[in-house]
């Protein structure tokens, strides 16, 4: 007798996100709820008991200082990642579009800092901005400057910070764009042409629109980590350049660790992050899915 | 090579082997107990094993504790780095074992009450009795001493000579505006101390909740003239030495290296009386090897390291035999001043019972 089939398990997506989602939970989901109980006294560094409490949470919404070096912060990066992708998309438009034989050539030029250490690049920029650097010796050259008056806002500043991380994000940036412009169906832009478009109306009605997935991924990849950025800033920095990602690091490494704060700190930078994240998504949603007929 | 395996392989010295006989000889002839004899082999079995320290980068070396080798061939330490007081403890809570390990004078009450540190005994340091007296007794919290003192400077002004020129000897040339944009802070809670001595306050390491707050708006105040907060030496000596400051808070060991540049510095001792700090070697709670330990605190405070340090670090030794050969470091330690450490000329380090509080408004001051 034809009986019910017995259903077959498929294991073949669990056999292939089952790693991941392990890897997913044991090393991001869990530290963040460490990170949580912290926040809250659960756990705390001190070994006397303690109650849970939401006081860390009460003094950071109320303390002025948090806060407004949050938006500090924000501020710098929404900069950075405009002028970032402002840089990158040009350069990334020749190379996907250019039609040059050199364009895996160029972008491997491109993407060549990649191979020195982080720190090595972010440190030659001392060089290059100190009172004694590149930039002011070619100014005292010039006669521009006198020897004893350089331009010292180069270097220990907030524009300092934002120079270097342009230029440390800017190869980052290109790729996703890059890749992008790359796959963008080129009969649409011979279409375009055939019915009279201007090379500009061609780029802002057609290539943009259709690159706009790859600008907002490459703007997302370089504003989400430069929010908590503290190695440039304490590098770099000086004192106007210290941003919110110095303060969570001060919280838990110097003076008197004050785990707690440090804690609440991180947790707000992620839930805000994920919030603008969610925000960026939803737009990017809604334009692909175009006005409804 | 595990820790199984040196202790399989561990060689005994003929005093090892002499005191291990005679501890199990004789106390089995006298005692007639096994297990006193029991007791000196597992004293011995206890003690194997790497030495394990933590300490701050560049106290690893070995003419630092040289004469711990001696004492125990073959035998080299394991060091971890603590970058600060902060991390240290992160460490300890963490599970940690240090058999030793170096916070500073300010730092001594905060570890000996947390559990993690047991007292030394002074009898199996036999340098101690050439450290100075007040730094040892600055080691000391209920009459026991926790802390063997080590390296010690001063905290002070370095600037330069031929670009500044100081109104006053006074902390107030950390904010000199004729110098804004020339100036480096330390990158720590210390600074409101200092501000406290320049406004004048009774216990600048104990501020009421108004004296906190004036020292802070005082600090944040003047923030803006402030090129940098430094937290690595070597960082405020490469700016200094590029010409991007004239001024900075700094240490002895600053000034030698930054004439040893060929500039033009003086260091500065303020009047209302320089900062000072001593490292305090600090042992284990529980740890197995306190002999080693000791042997190596000993050897620390030994004269030959000592020498060592003063000469190549440009830090000031606690043992009082020291001597660098620098006429320039001997003049800035002060060594030959008796007076130099004392108040109100310096103002050693000390517990802080607000330090968190400190640490808060520091932090505050960096944000604003």
């Amino acid at each position: 007798m034809a009986g019910r089939r017995r259903k077959r398990l498929d294991l073949t997506t669990p056999g292939l996100l089952g790693l991941p989602v392990m890897w997913l939970v044991a090393f991001f989901l869990v530290p963040i709820g460490i990170v949580g109980a912290y926040s809250i006294d659960i756990f705390s560094i001190y070994p006397a008991k303690h109650p849970v409490t939401l006081a860390g949470w009460d003094d950071f919404v109320h303390s002025a200082i948090y806060l407004k070096l949050f938006w500090k912060s924000v501020r710098m990066s929404l900069l950075v990642s405009v002028v970032v992708v402002l840089l990158a998309y040009p350069v990334a438009y020749y190379l996907a579009l250019s039609g040059t034989k050199r364009k895996y050539v160029l972008l491997l030029i491109l993407i060549a800092p990649f191979l020195t250490s982080y720190l090595l690049r972010v440190l030659a920029w001392k060089v290059i901005l100190g009172s004694n650097g590149v930039v002011n010796s070619f100014l005292y050259w010039l006669g521009v400057r006198a020897h004893d008056d350089p331009v010292s806002q180069l270097l220990y500043s907030r524009f300092a910070v934002m120079l270097v991380l342009v230029y440390v994000w800017l190869p980052f940036v290109a790729l996703p764009i890059f890749v992008s412009l790359e796959t963008l169906d080129r009969h649409l832009l011979e279409a375009a042409s055939d019915l009279y478009a201007s090379r500009w109306q061609a780029f802002r009605r057609v290539t943009l629109p259709l690159s706009l997935p790859g600008v907002v991924a490459a703007f997302l990849f370089v504003f989400i980590p430069t929010v908590g950025e503290f190695v440039t800033p304490s590098l770099v920095g000086g004192t106007s350049g210290y941003m919110y990602g110095n303060q969570i690091s001060d919280l838990f490494g110097t003076g008197f660790p004050d785990w707690r704060t440090g804690s609440v700190l991180a947790l707000f930078l992620l839930l805000m992050v994920a919030l603008l994240t969610g925000v960026f998504a939803r737009f990017l949603g809604m334009r692909q899915a175009g006005p409804a007929h | 090579m595990g820790e199984g395996e040196k202790l399989l392989e561990r060689r005994f010295s003929r005093e090892d082997l002499l005191k291990l006989a005679a501890a199990a000889g004789g106390a089995g002839l006298l005692a007639g107990r096994a297990g006193a004899a029991n007791a000196a082999l597992a004293r011995l079995a206890k003690e194997s094993g790497q030495l394990q320290v933590l300490d701050w980068a560049g106290y690893e070396v070995k003419p630092l504790w040289a004469t711990y080798q001696k004492k125990y061939p073959g035998e080299k330490p394991k060091v971890t780095f603590m970058t600060n007081e902060a991390n240290a403890f992160a460490k300890l809570r963490a599970g940690f074992k240090p058999d030793v390990f170096r916070p500073y004078v300010g730092y001594v009450r905060d570890f000996a009450e947390s559990g993690f540190t047991q007292p030394w005994d002074p009898k199996l340091i036999t340098n101690l009795k050439y450290l100075n007296p007040t730094m040892v007794k600055a080691g000391q919290y209920n009459g026991k001493q926790y802390g063997i003192p080590n390296d010690w400077g001063f905290d002070a002004i370095l600037y330069r000579t031929d670009k500044v020129h100081p109104t006053a000897k006074s902390w107030s040339l950390l904010f000199d505006k004729r110098y804004s944009g020339k100036i480096a802070w330390y990158d720590d809670l210390n600074q409101l101390v200092w501000a406290g001595y320049y406004l004048g306050f009774k216990q600048p390491y104990n501020q009421t909740d108004d004296e906190l707050k004036r020292s802070q708006k005082l600090l944040i105040s003047k923030k803006k003239m402030v090129r940098m907060f430094w937290s690595s030496e070597t960082d405020m000596q490469n700016a200094f030495a590029s010409g991007d400051l004239w001024i900075a808070y700094a240490w002895p060991a600053d000034w030698v290296a930054m004439k040893g540049k060929g500039l033009k510095v003086a260091y500065m001792h303020p009047r209302e009386g320089a900062l000072s700090w001593i490292g305090m070697l600090m042992l284990g709670k529980g740890t197995p090897r306190s002999e080693h330990a000791h042997a190596y605190a000993d050897a620390w405070s030994s004269l030959q390291s000592s020498n060592w340090l003063e000469n190549n670090y440009g830090y000031g030794a606690a043992n009082t035999k020291a001597r660098p050969t620098s006429k320039d470091l001997l003049k800035v330690l002060k060594v030959t001043d008796p007076g130099a450490l004392r108040e109100p000329r310096a103002h050693i380090d000390r517990y802080m019972p607000r330090r968190a509080q400190y640490a808060r408004l520091w932090q505050e001051v960096k944000a604003s």
